[in-house]
Protein backbone atom coordinates (compact mmCIF):
# COMPACT_ATOMS: atom_id res chain seq x y z
CA UNK A 1 0.00 0.00 0.00
CA UNK A 2 2.87 2.15 1.00
CA UNK A 3 4.61 1.52 -2.15
CA UNK A 4 1.95 2.07 -4.23
CA UNK A 5 1.37 5.38 -2.89
CA UNK A 6 5.36 6.34 -3.53
CA UNK A 7 5.06 5.10 -6.53
CA UNK A 8 1.93 7.42 -7.87
CA UNK A 9 4.02 10.48 -6.36
CA UNK A 10 7.01 9.67 -7.86
CA UNK A 11 4.88 9.63 -11.11
CA UNK A 12 3.81 13.41 -10.85
CA UNK A 13 7.37 14.22 -10.03
CA UNK A 14 8.53 12.58 -12.64
CA UNK A 15 6.12 14.11 -15.36
CA UNK A 16 6.45 17.54 -13.32
CA UNK A 17 10.08 17.05 -13.92
CA UNK A 18 10.49 16.46 -17.40
CA UNK A 19 7.24 19.60 -18.11
CA UNK A 20 10.05 21.89 -16.58
CA UNK A 21 12.92 20.85 -18.50
CA UNK A 22 11.11 20.90 -22.14
CA UNK A 23 9.47 24.43 -20.75
CA UNK A 24 12.90 25.72 -20.41
CA UNK A 25 14.30 24.04 -23.28
CA UNK A 26 11.78 25.90 -25.74
CA UNK A 27 10.70 28.93 -23.80
CA UNK A 28 7.23 29.45 -25.07
CA UNK A 29 5.85 32.11 -22.93
CA UNK A 30 2.32 30.34 -23.37
CA UNK A 31 3.41 27.26 -21.28
CA UNK A 32 6.22 28.83 -18.26
CA UNK A 33 7.85 26.03 -16.54
CA UNK A 34 6.32 24.06 -13.36
CA UNK A 35 8.87 26.05 -10.81
CA UNK A 36 7.33 29.41 -12.32
CA UNK A 37 3.72 28.50 -11.62
CA UNK A 38 4.64 27.38 -8.28
CA UNK A 39 6.15 30.67 -7.67
CA UNK A 40 3.40 32.32 -8.66
CA UNK A 41 1.05 30.05 -6.85
CA UNK A 42 2.64 30.79 -4.12
CA UNK A 43 2.41 34.67 -4.50
CA UNK A 44 -1.12 35.11 -5.85
CA UNK A 45 -2.82 32.49 -3.55
CA UNK A 46 -1.29 33.10 -0.13
CA UNK A 47 -2.40 36.63 0.09
CA UNK A 48 -5.85 38.37 0.15
CA UNK A 49 -6.60 36.64 -3.34
CA UNK A 50 -7.56 34.06 -1.68
CA UNK A 51 -10.52 35.27 0.01
CA UNK A 52 -11.66 36.85 -2.56
CA UNK A 53 -11.07 34.49 -5.62
CA UNK A 54 -11.53 30.99 -3.73
CA UNK A 55 -13.81 31.70 -0.84
CA UNK A 56 -16.57 32.61 -2.84
CA UNK A 57 -16.54 29.65 -5.28
CA UNK A 58 -16.23 27.45 -2.59
CA UNK A 59 -18.97 29.18 -0.42
CA UNK A 60 -21.51 28.40 -3.82
CA UNK A 61 -20.20 25.19 -4.21
CA UNK A 62 -21.16 23.80 -1.13
CA UNK A 63 -24.36 25.68 -1.08
CA UNK A 64 -25.05 24.45 -4.43
CA UNK A 65 -24.15 21.05 -3.79
CA UNK A 66 -25.81 21.30 -0.11
CA UNK A 67 -29.08 22.42 -2.00
CA UNK A 68 -28.48 19.24 -4.67
CA UNK A 69 -27.96 17.13 -1.96
CA UNK A 70 -30.60 17.17 0.06
CA UNK A 71 -33.46 17.67 -2.42
CA UNK A 72 -31.62 14.95 -4.20
CA UNK A 73 -31.72 12.23 -1.86
CA UNK A 74 -35.31 13.52 -0.64
CA UNK A 75 -37.03 13.50 -3.65
CA UNK A 76 -34.74 9.86 -5.15
CA UNK A 77 -35.97 8.72 -2.11
CA UNK A 78 -39.81 9.57 -2.21
CA UNK A 79 -39.98 8.20 -6.17
CA UNK A 80 -38.14 5.07 -5.88
CA UNK A 81 -40.50 4.12 -2.64
CA UNK A 82 -43.65 4.89 -4.13
CA UNK A 83 -44.70 2.82 -7.42
CA UNK A 84 -46.83 5.43 -9.08
CA UNK A 85 -44.31 8.09 -8.63
CA UNK A 86 -41.80 5.80 -10.18
CA UNK A 87 -43.74 5.26 -13.18
CA UNK A 88 -44.93 9.05 -13.38
CA UNK A 89 -41.59 10.34 -13.34
CA UNK A 90 -38.45 8.12 -14.25
CA UNK A 91 -38.85 8.81 -17.69
CA UNK A 92 -38.39 12.90 -16.90
CA UNK A 93 -35.53 11.61 -14.79
CA UNK A 94 -33.95 9.94 -17.91
CA UNK A 95 -34.41 13.05 -20.22
CA UNK A 96 -32.90 15.73 -17.83
CA UNK A 97 -30.24 13.33 -16.54
CA UNK A 98 -28.94 12.76 -19.95
CA UNK A 99 -29.20 17.03 -20.63
CA UNK A 100 -25.52 18.11 -20.35
CA UNK A 101 -26.18 20.90 -17.76
CA UNK A 102 -24.10 23.40 -18.97
CA UNK A 103 -26.63 24.02 -21.24
CA UNK A 104 -29.39 25.74 -18.36
CA UNK A 105 -26.35 28.31 -17.51
CA UNK A 106 -27.68 30.76 -20.57
CA UNK A 107 -31.42 30.14 -19.50
CA UNK A 108 -29.82 30.42 -15.72
CA UNK A 109 -28.44 34.14 -16.82
CA UNK A 110 -32.10 35.32 -18.50
CA UNK A 111 -33.76 34.22 -15.33
CA UNK A 112 -31.14 34.74 -12.32
CA UNK A 113 -28.85 37.55 -13.92
CA UNK A 114 -25.35 36.48 -13.49
CA UNK A 115 -25.11 36.93 -9.62
CA UNK A 116 -24.90 34.12 -7.13
CA UNK A 117 -28.46 33.04 -7.10
CA UNK A 118 -27.96 31.98 -10.71
CA UNK A 119 -24.50 30.38 -9.73
CA UNK A 120 -25.86 28.49 -6.86
CA UNK A 121 -29.09 27.42 -8.99
CA UNK A 122 -26.77 25.85 -11.57
CA UNK A 123 -24.82 24.29 -9.53
CA UNK A 124 -27.66 23.17 -7.45
CA UNK A 125 -28.97 21.83 -10.91
CA UNK A 126 -26.05 20.01 -12.54
CA UNK A 127 -25.85 18.26 -9.29
CA UNK A 128 -28.87 17.10 -8.71
CA UNK A 129 -29.41 14.52 -11.17
CA UNK A 130 -27.13 11.94 -10.45
CA UNK A 131 -28.00 12.38 -6.92
CA UNK A 132 -31.77 11.98 -7.65
CA UNK A 133 -31.29 8.90 -10.07
CA UNK A 134 -29.25 6.90 -7.73
CA UNK A 135 -31.25 7.85 -4.69
CA UNK A 136 -34.49 6.44 -6.84
CA UNK A 137 -32.43 3.25 -8.10
CA UNK A 138 -31.16 2.68 -4.11
CA UNK A 139 -34.67 3.10 -2.07
CA UNK A 140 -36.35 1.00 -5.69
CA UNK A 141 -34.29 -1.77 -5.41
CA UNK A 142 -34.53 -2.78 -2.10
CA UNK A 143 -34.13 -6.63 -1.37
CA UNK A 144 -37.86 -7.94 -1.37
CA UNK A 145 -37.17 -10.27 1.94
CA UNK A 146 -36.23 -6.62 3.96
CA UNK A 147 -39.22 -5.40 2.92
CA UNK A 148 -41.15 -8.58 3.74
CA UNK A 149 -39.14 -8.42 7.34
CA UNK A 150 -40.22 -5.20 8.40
CA UNK A 151 -43.42 -5.61 7.20
CA UNK A 152 -43.59 -8.90 9.10
CA UNK A 153 -42.52 -6.89 12.62
CA UNK A 154 -44.99 -4.60 12.06
CA UNK A 155 -43.00 -1.64 10.81
CA UNK A 156 -44.95 0.66 9.35
CA UNK A 157 -44.61 2.72 6.00
CA UNK A 158 -42.57 6.00 7.60
CA UNK A 159 -40.56 3.57 10.00
CA UNK A 160 -40.11 1.29 6.85
CA UNK A 161 -38.59 4.26 5.08
CA UNK A 162 -36.68 5.46 7.53
CA UNK A 163 -35.26 2.48 9.01
CA UNK A 164 -34.90 -0.09 6.25
CA UNK A 165 -35.08 1.68 2.73
CA UNK A 166 -32.95 4.36 3.85
CA UNK A 167 -29.70 2.60 5.08
CA UNK A 168 -30.39 0.09 2.24
CA UNK A 169 -29.86 2.82 -0.51
CA UNK A 170 -27.04 4.65 0.92
CA UNK A 171 -24.55 2.69 -1.06
CA UNK A 172 -26.02 4.21 -4.11
CA UNK A 173 -26.88 7.17 -2.69
CA UNK A 174 -23.25 8.20 -1.75
CA UNK A 175 -22.46 6.50 -5.37
CA UNK A 176 -24.97 9.39 -6.68
CA UNK A 177 -23.41 12.02 -4.43
CA UNK A 178 -19.80 11.29 -5.66
CA UNK A 179 -20.63 12.04 -9.02
CA UNK A 180 -23.18 15.04 -8.50
CA UNK A 181 -19.74 16.72 -6.28
CA UNK A 182 -17.56 16.17 -9.41
CA UNK A 183 -20.60 17.66 -11.52
CA UNK A 184 -20.90 20.85 -9.07
CA UNK A 185 -17.32 21.04 -9.33
CA UNK A 186 -17.53 21.63 -13.31
CA UNK A 187 -20.61 23.90 -12.86
CA UNK A 188 -19.07 26.27 -10.48
CA UNK A 189 -16.16 27.03 -12.76
CA UNK A 190 -18.11 27.38 -16.05
CA UNK A 191 -20.39 29.71 -14.49
CA UNK A 192 -18.04 31.82 -13.21
CA UNK A 193 -16.47 31.82 -16.84
CA UNK A 194 -19.60 32.98 -18.01
CA UNK A 195 -20.65 35.90 -15.63
CA UNK A 196 -19.33 37.34 -12.89
CA UNK A 197 -16.37 39.65 -11.33
CA UNK A 198 -14.96 37.09 -9.02
CA UNK A 199 -14.50 33.16 -8.14
CA UNK A 200 -11.56 30.95 -9.54
CA UNK A 201 -13.47 30.46 -13.04
CA UNK A 202 -13.35 34.72 -13.68
CA UNK A 203 -9.68 34.71 -11.88
CA UNK A 204 -8.78 31.95 -14.50
CA UNK A 205 -10.29 33.53 -17.66
CA UNK A 206 -9.47 36.96 -17.10
CA UNK A 207 -5.59 36.15 -16.04
CA UNK A 208 -5.85 34.62 -19.48
CA UNK A 209 -7.41 37.84 -20.76
CA UNK A 210 -4.77 40.11 -19.73
CA UNK A 211 -1.60 37.62 -20.73
CA UNK A 212 -0.89 36.62 -17.14
CA UNK A 213 -0.33 32.92 -18.19
CA UNK A 214 1.69 31.75 -14.95
CA UNK A 215 -1.33 32.98 -12.95
CA UNK A 216 -3.99 31.48 -14.89
CA UNK A 217 -2.11 27.80 -14.36
CA UNK A 218 -1.66 28.95 -10.86
CA UNK A 219 -5.40 29.38 -11.02
CA UNK A 220 -6.01 25.52 -12.47
CA UNK A 221 -3.38 24.36 -10.28
CA UNK A 222 -5.68 25.88 -6.99
CA UNK A 223 -8.48 24.01 -8.75
CA UNK A 224 -7.06 21.02 -8.82
CA UNK A 225 -5.81 20.91 -5.13
CA UNK A 226 -9.21 21.95 -4.01
CA UNK A 227 -10.97 19.34 -6.14
CA UNK A 228 -8.76 16.68 -4.75
CA UNK A 229 -9.31 17.91 -1.34
CA UNK A 230 -12.50 17.79 -1.32
CA UNK A 231 -12.76 14.26 -2.88
CA UNK A 232 -10.58 13.01 0.00
CA UNK A 233 -13.36 14.74 2.53
CA UNK A 234 -15.75 13.02 0.80
CA UNK A 235 -13.91 9.80 0.84
CA UNK A 236 -13.48 10.09 4.61
CA UNK A 237 -17.05 10.69 5.23
CA UNK A 238 -17.69 7.92 2.78
CA UNK A 239 -15.63 5.05 4.38
CA UNK A 240 -17.17 6.25 7.89
CA UNK A 241 -20.71 6.12 7.26
CA UNK A 242 -20.32 2.85 5.02
CA UNK A 243 -17.85 1.64 6.78
CA UNK A 244 -20.36 -1.85 6.88
CA UNK A 245 -21.46 -1.62 3.49
CA UNK A 246 -17.50 -1.66 2.64
CA UNK A 247 -16.76 -5.01 5.06
CA UNK A 248 -19.76 -6.41 3.74
CA UNK A 249 -18.50 -6.22 0.24
CA UNK A 250 -15.00 -7.56 1.15
CA UNK A 251 -17.15 -10.47 3.09
CA UNK A 252 -18.44 -11.22 0.07
CA UNK A 253 -15.43 -12.08 -2.25
CA UNK B 1 -62.66 -32.83 16.00
CA UNK B 2 -63.14 -32.56 19.71
CA UNK B 3 -63.74 -29.15 20.96
CA UNK B 4 -60.62 -29.46 23.08
CA UNK B 5 -58.34 -30.01 20.23
CA UNK B 6 -60.29 -27.29 18.10
CA UNK B 7 -59.07 -25.38 21.06
CA UNK B 8 -55.50 -26.76 20.80
CA UNK B 9 -55.57 -25.34 17.37
CA UNK B 10 -53.18 -22.22 17.15
CA UNK B 11 -53.28 -22.27 13.43
CA UNK B 12 -55.97 -23.17 10.49
CA UNK B 13 -55.67 -22.98 6.73
CA UNK B 14 -58.85 -23.29 5.00
CA UNK B 15 -58.92 -24.13 1.53
CA UNK B 16 -56.40 -21.66 0.84
CA UNK B 17 -56.20 -20.61 -2.61
CA UNK B 18 -53.79 -18.19 -4.40
CA UNK B 19 -53.53 -17.01 -7.93
CA UNK B 20 -50.79 -14.83 -8.97
CA UNK B 21 -51.46 -11.25 -9.95
CA UNK B 22 -50.27 -12.39 -13.92
CA UNK B 23 -52.86 -15.04 -14.00
CA UNK B 24 -51.88 -18.15 -13.08
CA UNK B 25 -52.69 -20.36 -9.99
CA UNK B 26 -49.49 -21.11 -7.66
CA UNK B 27 -51.80 -22.56 -5.11
CA UNK B 28 -55.06 -24.88 -6.24
CA UNK B 29 -56.74 -25.54 -2.58
CA UNK B 30 -54.78 -26.13 0.89
CA UNK B 31 -56.15 -26.69 4.36
CA UNK B 32 -53.60 -27.01 7.05
CA UNK B 33 -53.46 -27.15 10.66
CA UNK B 34 -51.02 -26.84 13.20
CA UNK B 35 -51.39 -27.80 17.29
CA UNK B 36 -49.54 -25.42 19.65
CA UNK B 37 -46.28 -26.40 20.06
CA UNK B 38 -46.41 -28.66 17.25
CA UNK B 39 -43.62 -29.10 14.60
CA UNK B 40 -45.21 -29.29 11.40
CA UNK B 41 -43.53 -29.62 8.07
CA UNK B 42 -44.82 -28.80 4.39
CA UNK B 43 -42.53 -30.41 1.57
CA UNK B 44 -42.73 -31.06 -1.66
CA UNK B 45 -41.01 -30.30 -5.17
CA UNK B 46 -39.32 -27.11 -6.04
CA UNK B 47 -41.67 -24.44 -7.52
CA UNK B 48 -44.16 -25.95 -5.57
CA UNK B 49 -45.42 -22.64 -4.27
CA UNK B 50 -43.76 -22.97 -0.97
CA UNK B 51 -42.75 -20.23 0.04
CA UNK B 52 -45.82 -18.14 -1.06
CA UNK B 53 -47.88 -20.49 1.09
CA UNK B 54 -45.89 -19.11 3.93
CA UNK B 55 -46.15 -15.71 2.95
CA UNK B 56 -49.49 -15.76 2.55
CA UNK B 57 -50.26 -17.76 5.64
CA UNK B 58 -48.14 -14.91 7.42
CA UNK B 59 -50.10 -12.35 5.71
CA UNK B 60 -47.30 -11.19 3.45
CA UNK B 61 -49.73 -11.55 0.85
CA UNK B 62 -53.79 -11.81 0.47
CA UNK B 63 -55.02 -15.14 -0.47
CA UNK B 64 -56.82 -15.03 -3.25
CA UNK B 65 -59.91 -17.38 -1.68
CA UNK B 66 -60.04 -18.97 1.69
CA UNK B 67 -58.66 -18.24 5.07
CA UNK B 68 -56.00 -18.46 7.38
CA UNK B 69 -57.26 -18.33 11.33
CA UNK B 70 -54.37 -18.06 14.39
CA UNK B 71 -56.03 -18.24 17.73
CA UNK B 72 -59.31 -17.95 16.58
CA UNK B 73 -58.83 -14.49 14.88
CA UNK B 74 -58.40 -14.48 10.89
CA UNK B 75 -55.12 -12.88 9.64
CA UNK B 76 -55.71 -10.07 7.09
CA UNK B 77 -52.10 -8.66 7.76
CA UNK B 78 -49.02 -9.95 9.68
CA UNK B 79 -50.02 -11.26 12.89
CA UNK B 80 -47.52 -9.95 15.60
CA UNK B 81 -47.83 -14.03 16.77
CA UNK B 82 -46.21 -14.96 13.54
CA UNK B 83 -42.53 -14.70 12.36
CA UNK B 84 -40.93 -15.65 9.13
CA UNK B 85 -37.68 -16.67 8.50
CA UNK B 86 -36.07 -16.15 4.89
CA UNK B 87 -34.07 -18.77 3.58
CA UNK B 88 -31.68 -16.24 2.52
CA UNK B 89 -30.48 -14.58 5.79
CA UNK B 90 -28.35 -12.08 3.65
CA UNK B 91 -31.24 -10.54 2.34
CA UNK B 92 -33.52 -9.99 5.29
CA UNK B 93 -30.77 -9.46 8.39
CA UNK B 94 -29.37 -5.74 8.26
CA UNK B 95 -26.14 -5.24 7.72
CA UNK B 96 -25.34 -1.76 8.83
CA UNK B 97 -26.80 -3.41 12.34
CA UNK B 98 -24.60 -5.55 14.61
CA UNK B 99 -25.67 -8.74 15.82
CA UNK B 100 -27.28 -7.46 18.74
CA UNK B 101 -29.15 -4.22 17.50
CA UNK B 102 -30.32 -6.77 14.91
CA UNK B 103 -32.05 -9.05 17.56
CA UNK B 104 -33.34 -5.99 18.86
CA UNK B 105 -34.68 -4.78 15.82
CA UNK B 106 -38.27 -5.79 15.89
CA UNK B 107 -38.66 -4.79 19.67
CA UNK B 108 -39.15 -1.17 18.81
CA UNK B 109 -42.60 -1.74 18.27
CA UNK B 110 -42.83 -3.57 21.56
CA UNK B 111 -44.02 -1.16 24.22
CA UNK B 112 -41.40 -2.85 26.86
CA UNK B 113 -38.77 -0.84 28.55
CA UNK B 114 -34.97 -1.15 28.02
CA UNK B 115 -34.32 -3.84 30.95
CA UNK B 116 -37.10 -5.92 29.09
CA UNK B 117 -35.59 -5.45 25.69
CA UNK B 118 -32.14 -6.21 26.79
CA UNK B 119 -33.71 -9.10 28.52
CA UNK B 120 -34.98 -10.75 25.58
CA UNK B 121 -32.47 -10.09 23.40
CA UNK B 122 -29.83 -11.83 25.51
CA UNK B 123 -32.31 -14.37 25.90
CA UNK B 124 -32.62 -15.06 22.24
CA UNK B 125 -28.96 -14.56 21.85
CA UNK B 126 -28.00 -17.46 24.65
CA UNK B 127 -30.61 -19.93 23.23
CA UNK B 128 -28.85 -19.66 19.88
CA UNK B 129 -25.40 -19.71 21.08
CA UNK B 130 -24.40 -16.42 19.94
CA UNK B 131 -23.48 -14.42 22.65
CA UNK B 132 -19.65 -14.35 21.93
CA UNK B 133 -20.81 -12.56 18.77
CA UNK B 134 -23.12 -10.04 20.06
CA UNK B 135 -21.29 -6.76 18.57
CA UNK B 136 -20.29 -8.04 15.18
CA UNK B 137 -22.08 -7.77 12.42
CA UNK B 138 -24.15 -10.01 10.35
CA UNK B 139 -21.90 -10.29 7.40
CA UNK B 140 -18.25 -10.94 9.73
CA UNK B 141 -20.11 -14.61 10.21
CA UNK B 142 -20.95 -17.73 8.37
CA UNK B 143 -23.95 -18.93 6.48
CA UNK B 144 -25.07 -21.06 9.48
CA UNK B 145 -24.47 -18.01 12.54
CA UNK B 146 -26.16 -15.50 10.00
CA UNK B 147 -29.37 -17.72 10.26
CA UNK B 148 -28.78 -18.02 14.16
CA UNK B 149 -29.17 -14.32 14.06
CA UNK B 150 -32.25 -14.56 12.05
CA UNK B 151 -33.77 -17.08 14.24
CA UNK B 152 -32.63 -14.93 17.40
CA UNK B 153 -34.37 -11.64 15.82
CA UNK B 154 -37.35 -14.17 15.50
CA UNK B 155 -37.41 -15.80 18.84
CA UNK B 156 -36.92 -12.30 20.79
CA UNK B 157 -39.79 -11.40 18.83
CA UNK B 158 -41.99 -13.97 21.19
CA UNK B 159 -43.87 -15.08 18.55
CA UNK B 160 -46.22 -18.51 18.67
CA UNK B 161 -45.95 -19.57 15.50
CA UNK B 162 -42.01 -19.42 13.39
CA UNK B 163 -42.56 -20.26 9.79
CA UNK B 164 -39.31 -21.82 7.80
CA UNK B 165 -38.89 -20.83 4.75
CA UNK B 166 -36.00 -23.59 3.64
CA UNK B 167 -34.06 -22.07 6.40
CA UNK B 168 -31.27 -24.34 6.47
CA UNK B 169 -31.15 -24.71 2.59
CA UNK B 170 -27.98 -22.76 1.89
CA UNK B 171 -25.69 -24.11 4.79
CA UNK B 172 -23.14 -27.20 4.58
CA UNK B 173 -24.75 -30.38 5.97
CA UNK B 174 -22.93 -30.40 9.48
CA UNK B 175 -24.44 -27.07 10.06
CA UNK B 176 -27.81 -28.17 8.98
CA UNK B 177 -27.88 -30.19 11.46
CA UNK B 178 -27.06 -28.11 14.48
CA UNK B 179 -29.96 -25.96 13.14
CA UNK B 180 -32.04 -28.29 12.92
CA UNK B 181 -31.66 -29.77 16.40
CA UNK B 182 -31.80 -25.68 17.63
CA UNK B 183 -35.16 -25.38 16.34
CA UNK B 184 -36.42 -28.43 18.05
CA UNK B 185 -34.67 -26.79 21.25
CA UNK B 186 -36.78 -23.71 20.89
CA UNK B 187 -40.20 -25.13 20.46
CA UNK B 188 -39.17 -27.29 23.60
CA UNK B 189 -37.91 -23.84 25.73
CA UNK B 190 -39.97 -21.23 24.09
CA UNK B 191 -43.13 -23.42 23.27
CA UNK B 192 -42.99 -21.97 19.82
CA UNK B 193 -45.03 -23.94 17.32
CA UNK B 194 -42.96 -24.20 14.22
CA UNK B 195 -44.06 -24.59 10.05
CA UNK B 196 -41.35 -25.65 8.47
CA UNK B 197 -41.13 -25.51 4.20
CA UNK B 198 -38.76 -28.11 2.63
CA UNK B 199 -37.66 -30.14 -0.09
CA UNK B 200 -35.83 -31.96 1.96
CA UNK B 201 -37.86 -35.56 2.88
CA UNK B 202 -35.40 -36.39 5.48
CA UNK B 203 -35.41 -33.29 7.35
CA UNK B 204 -39.21 -33.21 7.07
CA UNK B 205 -39.74 -36.37 8.89
CA UNK B 206 -36.66 -35.74 10.97
CA UNK B 207 -38.21 -32.81 12.91
CA UNK B 208 -41.47 -32.98 12.45
CA UNK B 209 -44.58 -34.03 14.60
CA UNK B 210 -47.08 -34.29 11.26
CA UNK B 211 -45.81 -33.94 7.98
CA UNK B 212 -47.77 -32.37 4.57
CA UNK B 213 -46.93 -33.12 0.84
CA UNK B 214 -47.61 -30.84 -1.59
CA UNK B 215 -47.92 -31.84 -5.25
CA UNK B 216 -46.45 -29.60 -7.66
CA UNK B 217 -47.92 -26.37 -8.78
CA UNK B 218 -50.87 -25.79 -8.43
CA UNK B 219 -50.20 -26.83 -5.51
CA UNK B 220 -52.75 -29.41 -3.55
CA UNK B 221 -52.35 -31.41 0.03
CA UNK B 222 -51.39 -35.06 -1.36
CA UNK B 223 -51.13 -36.40 1.83
CA UNK B 224 -50.88 -35.95 5.66
CA UNK B 225 -48.60 -37.75 7.35
CA UNK B 226 -48.15 -38.12 11.46
CA UNK B 227 -44.58 -38.98 12.54
CA UNK B 228 -45.01 -40.71 15.94
CA UNK B 229 -41.25 -41.27 16.73
CA UNK B 230 -39.80 -40.82 19.81
CA UNK B 231 -38.86 -37.57 21.64
CA UNK B 232 -36.31 -35.86 21.74
CA UNK B 233 -34.70 -36.62 18.18
CA UNK B 234 -31.56 -37.30 17.95
CA UNK B 235 -29.81 -36.99 14.08
CA UNK B 236 -27.83 -40.92 14.68
CA UNK B 237 -30.64 -42.46 16.41
CA UNK B 238 -33.84 -41.38 14.92
CA UNK B 239 -32.32 -41.56 11.56
CA UNK B 240 -31.22 -44.97 12.01
CA UNK B 241 -34.96 -46.00 13.48
CA UNK B 242 -37.21 -48.43 10.60
CA UNK B 243 -39.71 -46.12 11.28
CA UNK B 244 -38.06 -42.88 9.89
CA UNK B 245 -36.90 -44.62 7.29
CA UNK B 246 -40.47 -46.33 6.36
CA UNK B 247 -41.92 -42.55 6.80
CA UNK B 248 -39.49 -40.94 4.49
CA UNK B 249 -39.85 -43.44 2.03
CA UNK B 250 -43.86 -42.89 2.20
CA UNK B 251 -43.34 -39.38 1.21
CA UNK B 252 -40.54 -39.96 -1.09
CA UNK B 253 -43.48 -42.16 -3.41
CA UNK B 254 -45.69 -39.46 -2.93
CA UNK B 255 -43.88 -36.86 -4.01
CA UNK B 256 -42.66 -38.93 -6.91
CA UNK B 257 -46.31 -39.83 -7.67
CA UNK B 258 -47.24 -36.20 -7.57
CA UNK B 259 -44.20 -34.12 -9.14
CA UNK B 260 -44.46 -36.71 -12.15
CA UNK B 261 -48.63 -36.58 -13.16
CA UNK B 262 -51.55 -34.90 -10.50
CA UNK B 263 -54.15 -36.57 -13.42
CA UNK B 264 -54.51 -39.83 -12.00
CA UNK B 265 -55.02 -38.93 -8.72
CA UNK B 266 -58.46 -36.51 -7.59
CA UNK B 267 -56.73 -33.59 -6.42
CA UNK B 268 -58.56 -32.19 -4.07
CA UNK B 269 -59.03 -35.51 -1.62
CA UNK B 270 -55.88 -35.81 -0.16
CA UNK B 271 -54.95 -39.33 1.39
CA UNK B 272 -54.75 -39.75 5.10
CA UNK B 273 -52.11 -42.28 6.34
CA UNK B 274 -52.53 -43.30 10.06
CA UNK B 275 -49.51 -43.90 12.01
CA UNK B 276 -48.47 -47.50 12.16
Amino acid sequence: MRVRRLLGVVTIVVLLAIWEIVARAKANIYVPPPSQIATTFVQQWFSPAFGHDAVPSLWRLLAGYAIAAVLGVAIGIAIGVSVPLYRTLDPLLQVLRALPPTAVIPAGILVLGIGDAMKVAVIAFGAIWPILVNSVDGAHAVARERLDTARNFGLGRGETILFVIVPSALPQVFAGLRIGLALAFIMIVISEMVGGSNGLGYAILSAQRTFSIPEMYAGIVLLAILGFALNALFSLVERRVLAWHVGATEAAR
Amino acid sequence: MTAASERDLVLQVVDLQKRYAGGNLAIERISIDARRGEFVSIVGPSGAGKTTLLKTICGLLAPTSGRVVLDGRPVTAPPPEMVLVFQDYARSLFPWLSVTSNVAFPLRKKRLSASEKRRLVDEALDAVGLHDCASRYPWQLSGGMQQRVAIARAVAFRPEILLLDEPFASVDALTRADLEDLTLRLRDEFGITMLLVTHDIDEAVYLSDRVFVLSKPPSVIVAEIAVPLPLPRDQERTRSDALFLTLRNQVHRLIGAHAASTEDADPLAPERIPAR
